[in-house]
């Protein structure tokens, strides 16, 4: 077993070093200074710490997003609400801390958890339309994402809209609900610990409690789940609400640790990160922390070259892109020869059935 | 009729990824215009070697020999060019699919760009008349019965210009009398001039049908000779590779109170094979209740039922005179139900799960395994290993995944789990399909164990010699309903119980 | 119903027809590819990517065909990448859909931008419309006139295509086999069909369904490209496919629905409606139809 995660960390690694290769070396030849664009991205990150804060920042949410993405593909649900579930669960908390007037020592705690609570639904109703009817929550989840953009984007306009400010905004969201900042000369804030908590929890739940044991069952096999009695459909919607909780708080946090106002128009795409993060990190909560360091940094890099060169960020969205494909490519990371290569040893029997099986061979 | 071998296989072996070895150098020669028996225990290689002739698995080395020649088999769509056919012990049918379309599929009769369905409607008719194995042509697959099914699937393979046709265990779903049939039609096709390798575990019908066994055990080849030339015995030690053990005694058990009640039950399923009309049937405490029938006789229903995961349309179950209306499994599991069930990695386990956690699963909520929400992993662990040493698991350690064991490991690890919780009843449904004979062998102790200490059992099998060996009474399902129940006394044979498994006899 | 009513119903209808044609054509695709075993999740991006190459291919032949050819031959492109990353890398079908909706996002955008300049909108380009078509006799008569006649071109393409889809799949011996692949691989394998082969040819398809619902979008009623313009019609598209149960007129009435709802979003803004809510409902219609659909299998199988 360790033998070949080990392999599979290894050509993991070179994967990912490949792939940022295949996207950016191109862009980079197309550049007049091609060295200075590739140096950029790779060592700029570290070159000011305000950049290096930069990555944490990032990483915050796509840990919470991620961790949320691992909770229900671990249970077995297709549900890729966590898009929208941030999305609503930050509109949700700067409407609390707007809107509701509260002592200024819980706007911060009560705006997350209503957020949390109302973005949730992005997860939970989909989760709930799959337990009592057995409806898609795959496509139900997608489509419940725009439908969770456009209420929002309802609500800032009738209810939160600052006619002040130029763009369709939100008042500022007032200091005292910011989440204190932790280190000086970075954004990083508390809501980071809170990602990293989430994380370790996210472990113990899935690893160690009776409650992510059973959800894992379902999520490998239901009909063993059946078999045993477990209340499958309670197990499914509870791994929903509690994914929604997660990304719908990521949102919250969000606001209110990096933002002004409720600026965003469109969904901000980090749920989507959140699936690529969890795809890396093989639905591990602790691998969570890592991936989503990693790809954060990718964005930051990315950003520093649009910044300083003429290319748009978006190359980073190839390279995530790719990720997803490679990391879930069984013939590279089932691969026996990779393997071999790797541990210079013959791959587990286990790891060499589970290719067979995937390759679909007439049984 | 020339004494060149038809087919010879030279020195054939299958290394699978995983490094077991499937067939170790296997050589034998089949001659034309005969029905060639392959024999051999489950896992003896025998289905690996027909895969590879068929196409469907390569060899590792070695090679084929067709009319003397060596040949390359990549595909089944090569092996079909060839004149090679197959009928699947697991059907190679699309259900929704007609039976016509099913026949045709891969090589259909076109009118323009269309689909010539009279053509193939047609051809159907034909090949149907030509073989006198009758099928609609229009029929959904579906909607067949296993024996139609198995007669489409003859068909399939016919109408592709086979001159060798592979029948792998035809008669594990068929009924004595079917197979009586079934062996009729094979004997004309030899006449007609085909050959036929028949793949089989059961003496009976090798003798019955072929003029020539081959016997693999272990992978490697046991032995080959002319039917004639050699007695059941020999061929028994062959398969064996040692006299086989004495049966099961029976006896030394006493049925007591009514433990499990089904009265007047009917059951409505989508599916007609599930259908119940009717069941009355008790369970004693300390007995062992055998059901035979034909596959989809009503026994998925019955079990669906039992363990709690459909409720009877009408009708009453009681367990140990409680009723049971609209209990789940949890709630009976917790009355002292257990279940092995039928396909045991569909539903008996999670093939990606550890052996611990497959091992735990069901009994985690007990206070031996947990503290407040926490699992305790170490007693599971512990616990585990015990199961493992006690039933003989052969596995890489408690961590390993389920998937890295055999069918008859995984069963027995199963049963572990089931047999721990000291059930008051036991579904025991096809406990043994597919597993070694020693597994097997372990497996029929532990249920007479079961019964012997008070348990009751309900055990359902196609294997009419586990069904005999085990049960103290049989019941006899046949399109949902009891048509006999007998005393397992000791002249009843399998040949008694097939007129009421047909259907063509009742006695309840 | 009054005489006043009845007249803006059929007013309304070719305004449902035209917000209904690239749902119907991205649907079709998802059909074809379900139908085979390999649900096509990226239609989205197929869809974004076709609306592209329709625009930046016109703009720079000065064809209204080449680019429409172009944005079909996008779309099949990014179909057989799909079924390379499936069946050649083995990955996940969902996750690699996925994976491309991202990178046409991001590609599409990264390539206006070298092309333009210009991240948001493809204004500088000149590119083509294609046409709208008036039947000869018909569109002279009063009612049916407005019905049948003067819709655009991919409107008519996508109806015909609806009774072709359905031939092709339930008719013709490629559809058999199609099926057989979608049903049972195993099978089909057996028989001697080449599975692999079939998917490809299923997502390659697909994917020229979706590159002609791009087109429509970019180069149908307006001549100009911009960022992320699919707007998740294409998962709307596949509402509309699971809606439809598999068939091509299923497809087809559901794809109608979702263009009413969203025709009539777009009649209630100009009604002083909030806009942001009326956008809402084509995306809430397939979550209630997923329901109904899923509530009455259950009591069929409950009656059963």
């Amino acid at each position: 077993m360790i033998r070949s995660a080990f392999a599979s960390f290894v050509i993991t690694a070179v994967l990912l070093v490949l792939v940022v290769g295949i996207v950016l070396v191109p862009i980079a030849l197309s550049l007049p200074d091609p060295l200075a664009v590739l140096d950029t991205f790779v060592f700029g990150p570290f070159r000011n710490p305000r950049h290096t804060g930069n990555i944490v920042e990032m990483a915050t949410p796509a840990m919470m997003c991620g961790l949320a993405v691992a909770v229900m593909f671990r249970a077995g649900m297709f549900n890729l609400g966590v898009e929208g579930a941030f999305f609503l669960g930050g509109l949700a908390t700067v409407a609390t801390v707007l809107l509701v007037p509260l002592p200024a020592f819980a706007m911060a705690p009560v705006g997350i958890l209503v957020g949390a609570v109302v973005g949730s639904s992005v997860c939970a109703v989909p989760g709930y339309l799959r337990a009592r009817y057995e409806a898609s929550e795959l496509v139900s989840s997608l489509m419940l994402n725009f439908a969770a953009l456009f209420i929002g984007l309802f609500v800032v306009n009738y209810f939160l809209r600052d006619p002040a400010a130029g763009a369709m905004v939100s008042f500022r969201i007032p200091a005292e609900a910011k989440l204190p900042k932790l280190i000086a000369g970075t954004r990083i804030h508390l809501g980071t610990l809170v990602a990293l908590a989430a994380c370790g929890l996210g472990a113990v739940y899935l690893f160690m409690s009776r409650a992510g044991f059973e959800a894992r069952i379902v999520g490998s096999n239901p009909s063993f789940a059946a078999h045993l009695g477990l209340p499958i459909r309670s197990i499914l919607l509870r791994s929903q609400v509690i994914g929604g909780l997660i990304a719908a708080g990521a949102g919250g946090i969000e606001m209110l640790g990096l933002y002004q106002r409720f600026s965003w128009q469109s969904l901000p795409g980090n749920g989507w990160t959140g699936v690529v993060v969890a795809i890396l990190a093989r639905d591990n909560p602790i691998l969570l922390i890592p991936a989503a360091l990693f790809l954060s940094y990718l964005q930051v890099g990315g950003d520093l070259i649009a910044r300083n060169f003429d290319v748009p960020s978006e190359a980073v969205g190839l390279i995530q892109a790719l990720v997803l494909v490679v990391v879930t490519a069984q013939a590279i990371m089932r691969n026996p020869r990779l393997i071999r290569l790797v541990t210079g040893k013959k791959p587990a029997a286990g790891q060499a059935q589970d290719t067979k099986a995937v390759e679909g061979s007439v049984a | 009729m020339t004494d060149r071998p038809l087919i010879a296989f030279a020195g054939i072996s299958k290394t699978y990824g995983n490094g077991t070895l499937a067939l170790d150098d296997v050589s034998f020669a089949i001659r034309p215009g005969v029905i060639h028996a392959v024999c051999g225990e489950n896992g003896a290689g025998k289905s690996t070697l027909m895969k590879i002739l068929f196409g469907l698995e390569q060899p590792t080395s070695g090679s084929i020999l067709l009319d003397g020649e060596a040949v390359a088999i990549p595909s089944p769509r090569i092996a079909a060019e060839k004149g090679i056919g197959m009928v699947h012990q697991h059907f190679s049918l699309v259900p929704s699919l007609s039976v016509s379309e099913n026949i045709v599929l891969g090589q259909e009769p076109r009118r323009g760009a269309f689909l010539d369905r009279v053509a193939a409607r047609r051809r159907v008719e034909e090949l149907s008349r030509r073989y006198n194995l009758a099928v609609d042509p229009d029929a959904t697959v579906r909607t067949l019965s296993v024996a139609a099914q198995q007669k489409v699937e003859i068909l399939k393979a016919l109408s592709r210009d086979v001159r060798v046709l592979i029948l792998d265990e035809p008669t594990a779903v068929l009924t004595p009398p079917e197979t009586d049939e079934l062996f009729d039609r094979l004997r004309d096709m030899r006449a007609a001039g085909l050959t036929i390798l028949f793949i089989s575990h059961k003496l009976r019908e090798v003798r019955a049908l072929a003029s020539h066994v081959t016997v693999l055990r272990a992978g490697k080849l046991a032995g080959d000779a002319p039917l004639a030339a050699i007695d059941d015995e020999a061929i028994a030690r062959l398969v064996m590779g040692q006299a086989a053990g004495p049966a099961l005694k029976r006896g030394g058990r006493v049925s007591g109170t009514p433990r499990v009640v089904v009265s007047g039950v009917h059951l409505k399923a989508r599916d007609a094979n599930d259908r119940l009309e009717g069941i009355d049937l008790t369970v004693h405490a300390g007995e062992i209740l055998g059901v035979a029938g034909v596959d989809g006789s009503g026994q998925r229903g019955l079990v669906s039922l039992l363990t709690g995961r459909a409720q009877p349309t009408t009708g009453a179950i009681t367990y140990e005179g409680k009723p049971t209306a609209g209990l789940g499994t949890a709630a009976l599991r917790r009355l002292g139900l257990a279940h092995l069930p039928a396909d045991r990695f569909q539903d008996g386990g999670s093939k990606r799960m550890t052996l611990v956690e497959n091992a735990i699963a069901g009994a985690h909520r007990l206070a031996a395994f947990s503290t407040g929400p926490f699992l305790k992993r170490r007693a599971m662990e512990t616990r585990t290993e015990e199961m493992i040493v006690h039933y003989k698991v052969r596995c890489p350690g408690p961590n390993a995944p389920l998937s890295a064991l055999s069918g008859g490991n995984a069963q027995k690890l199963i049963a572990a789990r089931e047999f721990a919780t000291e059930p008051h009843f036991m579904i025991a449904d096809q406990p043994t399909r597919g597993i070694d004979v020693a597994a097997a062998a372990f497996l029929h102790e532990r249920l007479a164990e079961l019964a012997a200490k008070g348990g009751a059992v309900l055990l359902i099998t196609a294997d009419l010699d586990e069904l005999l060996t085990l049960s103290d009474r049989i019941v006899i399902l046949y399109a949902g309903r009891i048509v006999a129940r007998l005393e397992n006394e000791p002249g009843l044979t399998p040949e008694r119980l097939g007129p009421y498994m047909l259907g063509l006899e009742s006695a309840a | 119903m009054t005489d006043f009513d009845l007249a803006s119903l059929i007013t309304f209808i070719p305004a449902i027809l035209r917000v209904t044609t690239p749902i119907l054509l991205a649907a079709l695709g998802v059909l074809i590819s379900e139908r085979a075993g390999v649900l096509n999740i990226g239609v989205e991006g197929m869809m974004l990517t076709g609306a592209f190459a329709g625009v930046v291919v016109s703009a720079a032949t000065g064809s209204a065909s080449l680019g429409f050819l172009a944005a079909l031959i996008a779309g099949g492109l990014l179909g057989a990448l799909l079924s390379f990353a499936v069946h050649v890398l083995k990955s996940d079908l969902i996750l690699s859909g996925i994976a491309l909706n991202m990178a046409a996002a991001a590609g599409t955008t990264l390539l206006l931008f070298m092309l333009t300049g210009d991240k948001g909108m493809s204004g500088s380009l000149s590119s083509k419309v294609l046409p709208h078509l008036t039947v000869p006799v018909i569109a002279g008569i009063p009612v049916l006139g407005t019905l049948l006649s003067g819709h655009h071109i991919l409107t008519y393409a996508a109806f015909l295509a609806v009774p072709g889809v359905g031939l092709f799949l339930m008719r013709t011996p490629m559809g058999l086999r199609l099926r057989a692949v979608g049903e049972n691989p195993e099978s089909a394998a057996i028989a001697g069909i080449n599975v692999r082969r079939v998917q490809i040819g299923a997502l390659v398809t697909s994917g020229v369904f979706a590159g002609a619902a791009g087109a429509f979008l970019s180069m149908g009623y307006v001549s100009w490209f911009s960022q992320n313009m699919s707007a998740g019609r294409g998962f709307i598209a596949l509402a509309a496919e699971v809606m439809g149960h598999g068939s091509a007129s299923g497809t087809m009435f559901a794809s109608l629905l979702l263009g009413l709802a969203e025709a009539a979003s777009i009649a209630l803004q100009g009604a002083g409606l909030p806009s942001e809510l009326m956008q809402t409902v084509p995306y809430l219609v397939p979550v209630i139809a997923l329901v109904v659909h899923a509530r009455r299998r259950q009591r069929q199988l409950a009656r059963a």
